[in-house]
Formats: C-alpha cells, structure tokens, sequence
C-alpha cells in the first residue's frame, strides 16, 4: 500500500468515525425523553496497522456501532431494592388498614374494633355493679348487654380482618396475569436480543428487557442469570425457573383451605413468594402471616374470656336457686357466651347464648339469691390472668401496642427501602439516562452525600445515646 | 439554622433527623455538609448545658428514636449502594484503559525493530 494512499485512508476513515458518533450522539438526543431510553456510546475500533518497509503504521480508528451505556449490577441492585421496597410497602398499606380497624374512636369501620378495649371494662364492671344488688333486674341485664357488645366487637374485628385477608388473597392472585405477561415478553425479547448480540449492543431491546424486569421487580422477587449470548434466565429467589431464555414458565393457582396458592408447573411456590419480595411477597407476608397473628390474638382473647366466664358463672347460683354444670353437672348450663370447642376460630364464633338474666349466677354454690359471692368473683376474672396468663384488658392492650410496633417497623423499613431506591435511580439516571451529568460528578455525589451523612450520624447518634442512656455526657469528644 | 436558645433546642432533633435522611436520599451533598457543620455546634452547646437543657434533650432524644433508626438504615442502604457504584466504576476504568489490546490481543504500537536510537 502506499504511503500517500494509506494516509487518505487513515483520514477518509476518521472523517467518516466521526460522522457516525455524531449519528450516536443526535440519537442519544432525539431520545432524551424517552422513558427508560439507554443512553448510546460509539464503538471505536483501531484499523489494522499497515506495514511500510518493515515498520508498522497505525491506519486510524472506525466506529462499529453503539453500546448502551448500562450497567447490569447497578441495574440488579436496583431491582433488588425495589423488590424489597415493593414488598414493604405493600405490607404496610395492609398493616395499615387492620390498624385503623383497632384505633379507638375510628368512627370509620363500624366493627366497633377499636372499642374492644371499654367493652372488657364495661363488661366486668357490670358484675362489680351487680356486687351491690345481685337481685335487680336492670343490673343483670346490664350484664348481658355488656356481654352481647363485646362478643359482638370481637366477632365483628374478626369478621373484618378475615374481609381483608380475603381482599388480600384476591388482589394477589391478580398479580399473577401481570406477571405472566411480562414473564412472556422478557423471553421474547431475550430470543430476539440474542439473535442481535454478540455481534452488536441490543440497544432499545434491551431497554425494553429491563423496563421489564424493572416492573417484574416490583411484583414478585426475582435472580436474574445472564446467559449466552446476553440472553437471560430468570428464577424466583428460590431459584424456580420462571423464564429460560426465550421460554417462560407461567405461573398458576389454585385454592388451597380457601386461600389461593401459586404453583409453577406442579410445584408450590407460595412460601417462596412471600419471603421473596415484590408487591406479591408483600400481599402474601400480610396475608399468612400479619394476619394470622391478628386473628389468633383475636381467638386468644375469645376464648379466654368465653370459657373463664362460663366456668365461674357455672359454678354459682342462679336468681332461681339452681346451680350451674360446675356445682352439679347434671343441671342445665349457665353459659354466658356460646362455648367455644378450641381457640381457633374463636372469635367469629364469640356470642351471647344467655337470654335470660335470672340465669345469672351472682350468688355462690348452695348460697341464697341475696348472696354475691359469686358476682364479686366473676367482676375479679377482669383482673385475672384468664388470657394466654394475661388479664383480658393488658391482653388486648399488648396486642394493639405490638400491632402498632410493627406497623412502625415495617414503616420504617419502607422509608429506608424507599430512600435507597431513591438513590439508585438518581445514580442510574446519571450513569445510563440521557443527560449531560458526567459519571464521576454522580459518583462523587454519592461519596460525598455518604460522608457528610455518615458524620451527621455519628454525631446525633452520640448525643442521642448519651442523653437517653446517661443524660449527662453529650459532647463528642 | 440549629440555635440553642435557653433550654429550648431549635429545630426539634427529629426535624433534624428527618431532613438528613432526606438529603441522604436524594443525595443532596450540600445540605449534608451544612447539617454535619450544624451538628458540630450543636455538640459544642450541649457540652456546656445545664440540668434543664439535658432533660429536653433527653425528651427530644426520645422522640427522634424512630427517625435516627431510619437515618441509619438509609445510610446503610446507601453504602451498600457506594459498594455496588464503586464496583461499576472499576470495572468500566479496566475497561476503558485496555479495551482493543483485552479484545484483540493486538497491541497498538508492536515494536518489530530496536527503537533506542543504537541501531
């Protein structure tokens, strides 16, 4: 080859680089509001170096197309922690509503939930009042009005809580078309992507795939596994394979005791979505497990009230002189509320069988109308460890305390999830979206931002420990 | 601007609190840098505050408890991100540095005859 020859060559070759990067760069433009659009770099290939009496030239550079500018870990990282916020958040949207159902004076529900509380008071204080006169009349049907709107608060919150795992239950079988949907379009698109690279950047296909597994993230928790050729395998956390490349595998319920359950193929995966994440983990982390909890402490708290009244009321006397099944087993029963056979399911069952309040046992065994040993003793249940070795009224004022501690804790994971999700887009839109902000300024935001909150934290962390633990030292030295 | 007036700490640490997370989420770095200033002077008064004052900073200590809890998640959250941003960066300088002599095994300028000027 000649010298001048080559030369022009060298020249024409970077004239025409250059009018392709231009090319590169006016798309990059073009697309700037392009949601989810990928920023495009040109690729600069050295030519073949020329050989001129035995000493090798460089003959220039060529540009050969253009690779997005995306990054995979940052992209995964980002997912991850949308899963996580997604699954926080969703929780907490169902914590928040069983909680609203047990905050006192809500108005709101007309479960009469959050009365719970007054209603024990109310209830045991009715025997107290019965203690001064056990023969009137209005005082024993004070009791059994006291009673009915406590069994019929705690059937009621039952009632509800079980509405909204219902509710749950269907608003996460209705993310399994969503996720079928974008299952299917990621392994097309990884068929199609596949057949693109490795020969050149998949570009929009590939902004496409991870709008995708953007939204898949935000529905249930997911591995992603980079296959040959820039394809891609997808799996839940628990490794079941959801998308093989450019084949997916849809998922499938069915009832399972009433509640939908998610199958791959024939295989469960339920209790892997709900430790894995996404909206889906969320729906199921509040429907088989918060709830549960709830109505359990609801089944504790009926069936330690029904069983410990009926018993003492069994054992006394009623206004008629008659015994209870606990002063003699062959007389009728002087139940209360209707006798529940287990704790399960307790609370739904709460109700008052007693209709008539001479029925009442305000008198103890053998003892004479007038007598109100038996009252006194009953009033005394509401201080008694007769729930779970807990009074009924610290029983319930537990539960609502550690109803309202974990709406707190998954509130505050939602915060932080939401935050660092926040951080991630900001980085990724530095770093991947078209703008002009280079990579090194976004960087050095973050460290900076790192630092500075690291000695903001340091700080108030200190004085804060000081003042709760000692209340003395407060100066960091 | 953080002053203590009297026994009065003014703004309330919470709202302090909250704005740090905040910032650190948007990584707002100005803002960071301002706070962590304000907090140094506010560490210096409260070396010198009497009985009073430590007993409201006790109640405001209380009440930011939650809040700090979710400052230190973010920040964790956020190192983590550091992590994962400082390893995107390593990789794209190895790959800016030698990317054709990695692909092609071709180095750019092959020396096929001495070049020490002694031949």
């Amino acid at each position: 080859m000649g010298t001048i020859s080559s030369a022009f060559s060298l020249i024409s070759g970077a004239l025409d680089a250059d009018q392709s990067a231009l090319s590169v760069v006016s798309n990059n433009v073009a697309n700037a509001n392009t949601p989810g659009y990928t920023q495009e770099m040109p690729n600069w290939r050295e030519n073949n170096p020329v050989s001129i009496n035995g000493i090798q030239y460089g003959t220039g550079v060529s540009q050969t197309g253009a690779t997005s500018v995306r990054d995979r870990i940052l992209a995964e990282r980002l997912n991850q922690q949308q899963q996580s916020a997604a699954a926080s958040g969703t929780r907490l949207s169902a914590l928040n509503a069983i909680q609203t159902l047990f905050t006192p004076d809500s108005g709101s529900t007309g479960s009469g939930a959050g009365d719970i509380g007054s209603d024990i008071t109310g209830f045991f204080n009715s025997f107290s009042a019965l203690e001064a006169n056990p023969t009137n009349d209005a005082l024993r049907q004070q009791v059994l009005s006291t009673a009915t709107t406590l069994a019929g608060d705690i059937s009621n919150a039952a009632n509800m809580v079980n509405s909204q795992r219902a509710a749950l239950d269907q608003e996460a079988a209705g993310v399994v078309a969503q996720v079928n949907a974008l299952t299917a379009a990621i392994a097309q698109l990884n068929g199609q992507i596949q057949s693109t690279s490795p020969d050149k950047d998949a570009g929009v296909l590939e902004d496409q795939r991870q709008q995708d597994l953007s939204k898949l993230s935000q529905l249930i928790g997911i591995n992603q596994i980079t296959t040959e050729n820039n394809g891609l395998s997808i799996t839940t956390t628990s490794g079941q394979t959801l998308v093989s490349e450019n084949s997916d595998s849809p998922m499938t319920t069915g009832l399972v005791n009433g509640v939908t359950h998610f199958f791959v193929g024939t295989v469960d995966i339920t209790s892997d979505l709900s430790a894995g994440g996404g909206s889906l983990g969320g729906y199921l982390t509040a429907r088989d497990q918060d709830i549960p909890q709830v109505l359990n402490s609801l089944d504790e708290l009926a069936y330690g009230i029904a069983t410990a009244v009926n018993t003492q009321n069994n054992a006394g006397t009623n206004l008629n002189g008659v015994g209870g099944t606990g002063v003699n087993p062959a007389n009728p029963s002087l139940d209360i509320f209707n006798a529940p056979a287990a704790v399960a399911g307790s609370a739904v069952a709460m109700s008052v069988v007693m209709t008539d309040p001479n029925n009442i046992a305000a008198a103890g065994p053998a003892a004479g109308s007038g007598d109100n040993s038996n009252a006194v003793a009953m009033a005394g249940l509401g201080d008694s460890g007769i729930v779970n070795g807990g009074s009924p009224s610290n029983f319930f004022s537990n539960f609502v305390t550690m109803l309202g501690a974990t709406v707190a804790q998954v509130q505050t994971e939602n915060t932080a999830q939401n935050a660092s999700v926040t951080q991630l887009q900001n980085q990724n839109n530095a770093l991947s979206a078209v703008n002009l902000n280079d990579e090194a300024v976004a960087m050095q935001q973050l460290e900076r931002s790192y630092q500075a909150a690291s000695q903001v934290f340091a700080i108030l962390n200190t004085i804060m420990a000081s003042a709760l633990n000692m209340g003395v030292q407060t100066a960091v030295s | 601007m953080l002053v203590n007036c009297g026994h009065r700490i003014n703004p309330e640490l919470r709202e302090l609190v909250v704005e740090a997370s905040l910032a650190l989420a948007r990584l707002d770095a100005e803002r960071l840098e301002e706070l962590a200033l304000a907090c140094r002077a506010l560490n210096r008064d409260f070396a010198g505050m009497g009985g009073d004052g430590r007993g409201e900073l006790r109640r405001q200590a209380h009440d930011a408890s939650r809040e700090m809890d979710i400052f230190g998640r973010v920040l964790n959250a956020t190192r983590a991100n550091l992590e994962v941003m400082n390893r995107v960066r390593e990789r794209r300088r190895g790959g800016l540095e030698y990317p054709a002599w990695r692909s092609t095994g071709w180095a750019p300028w092959p020396l096929t005859e001495k070049c020490d000027g002694n031949d």
